[in-house]
């Protein structure tokens, strides 16, 4: 296994070191989404995927209003505000969310 | 489109006055504040806030007659009559080079006369962001459409709800839970959160988001943490749900462990008329015993809701934020027993769900 960024790499030396028991996943210690570094919408904080929003759609905009995870998707309160127009209700309207990119920032 | 909402504002507000039992207030896309009268499930006001409305942190006025809100993705205060949909008060936050944002923090005066936000200034230079320092806003609620801060004090970072007590004092959410003079900006530890002393616990983790307290005259968050066998937080011995709450007469603080961590929830309420009960939310409804450390009962929602608030009677629960509708249960069996859906048909996503008193 090769690690490709330096956080892996600071795991695999943690490994080579008998240190992982100080290497703890961030699941391990949040509830969900209280900071922008916690798990996504890939894993729950119990390690599955029950506890994730229902349906995914529902969480949406509680993301991307308050900037909560801006890297899963765009963040309406600064650089994207227009991500959501036309689209009031995620749970019908998701399709016409559509990508971004740096260029499309308005700030 | 806007003279119907005008006519349909004058009809509301003809009815308001004479109403009784509670009123529901929240905010839904694209720019909606809406008033429904949660004995009857009607809409009772829709209010055109000409802005973005989300994330939609509200915080009502003492007499219950205007919403606070924070509009323009947390740029400015505004407020609203909710009788009438008259804008009294605003305040334009960002300026020039300068934007500041309130991240949830907004609060009113229990006797009307203030309000305070936490608000973040960024100055945008051509290479890059300065994160200046946060600032503690005091506005005069008579301040009107382009209000300024009549004082300004250093605030706390990472600062999100806000409260305020009988004694003047006003409540911060941020690392730890402070308290505010808002005369002098004088601050001090009310519940210490991450200088907690608790050598067996891991720090908490809170999340802040929701003003929903005012059903039980509180300041109530929510934590979790891991709590160790002992001291050397080696092995563990279990994950918890803890609450601590502000009594907003007495200003009298408390934080407990109430239950294992089984279940995520995002917000919490208590009943003014059995407060030992404190129901969660998130894609169950939960009701916790405090006293017993029982969990009485829960079910499964039809979706996920970021918030809960309680009726004035303690006999109905509102679950809502997130899509376009708010789900009502009954506080004993936790049955849904109604539903209301948004009008325009928008999403609430973070938005507060106040619960106002009437008559």
């Amino acid at each position: 296994m090769k690690p490709l960024n330096q956080k892996a790499e600071r795991v695999q030396q943690a490994a080579a070191e008998g240190q992982m028991e100080e290497v703890r996943a961030m699941q391990t210690v949040t509830a969900g989404c209280a900071t922008t570094f916690d798990p996504g919408w890939e894993v729950d904080p119990f390690g599955g995927l029950a506890a994730l929003c229902q349906p995914m759609e529902a969480d949406l905009y509680g993301c991307s209003d308050p900037c909560w995870w801006p890297a899963q998707v765009p963040d309406i309160m600064v650089n994207h505000q227009n991500w959501d127009e036309g689209a009031p209700n995620a749970a019908t309207d998701w399709r016409a969310l559509g990508t971004t990119y740096p260029t499309d920032a308005e700030t | 489109m806007k003279s119907a909402l005008l006519a349909a504002a004058a009809l509301c507000a003809s009815a308001l006055p004479l109403a009784a039992g509670d009123l529901l207030v929240t905010v839904a896309r694209p720019s909606n504040l809406y008033v429904f009268d949660a004995g009857t499930r009607a809409l009772r006001q829709d209010c055109d806030l000409g802005a973005n409305v989300t994330p939609g942190v509200i915080a009502m006025s003492p007499d219950n007659s205007i919403a606070y809100v924070l509009l323009n993705h947390w740029q400015d205060v505004v407020g609203v009559n909710i009788e009438t949909c008259e804008t009294v008060f605003r305040a334009a936050q960002s300026e020039g080079d300068v934007t500041r944002r309130s991240l949830a923090s907004l609060a009113v005066s229990k006797d009307g006369s203030e309000i305070y936000t936490v608000r973040n200034p960024v100055r945008k230079k051509i290479d890059r962001y300065e994160v200046m320092q946060p600032e503690f806003a005091v506005y005069q609620a008579d301040a009107g459409l382009e209000a300024e801060p009549a004082a300004l004090f250093e605030a706390p970072r990472r600062a999100t709800l806000m409260a305020t007590d009988r004694k003047g004092s006003v409540y911060l959410a941020g690392h730890d839970v402070y308290r505010i003079d808002p005369a002098t900006g004088e601050t001090e530890v009310a519940i210490a959160n991450a200088s907690w002393d608790r050598p067996a616990y891991s720090p908490p983790d809170v999340l802040a988001f929701w003003p929903t307290g005012s059903q039980n005259d509180e300041f109530m968050l929510m934590y979790t943490a891991a709590v160790f066998t002992d001291e050397s937080q080696q092995e563990l011995a279990d994950f918890v749900w803890g609450y601590q709450s502000v009594d907003l007469t007495t200003g009298e603080t408390e934080i407990a462990d109430f239950a294992s961590f089984e279940v995520l929830m995002f917000s919490g309420v208590r009943s003014g008329v059995d407060p030992k009960y404190l129901y969660g939310v998130y894609t169950q409804l939960s009701k916790h015993n405090l006293e017993t450390r029982e969990l009485v009962k829960r079910v499964d929602l039809p979706h996920t809701y970021y918030v809960i608030n309680v009726s004035s009677d303690g006999k109905e629960i509102y679950v809502g934020g997130t899509n376009d509708d708010i789900g009502i249960y009954d506080s004993e069996t936790l049955e849904r027993i109604g539903e209301i859906r948004m009008p325009s048909g928008g999403d609430m996503s973070v938005s507060t769900l106040q619960v106002v008193p009437q008559g």
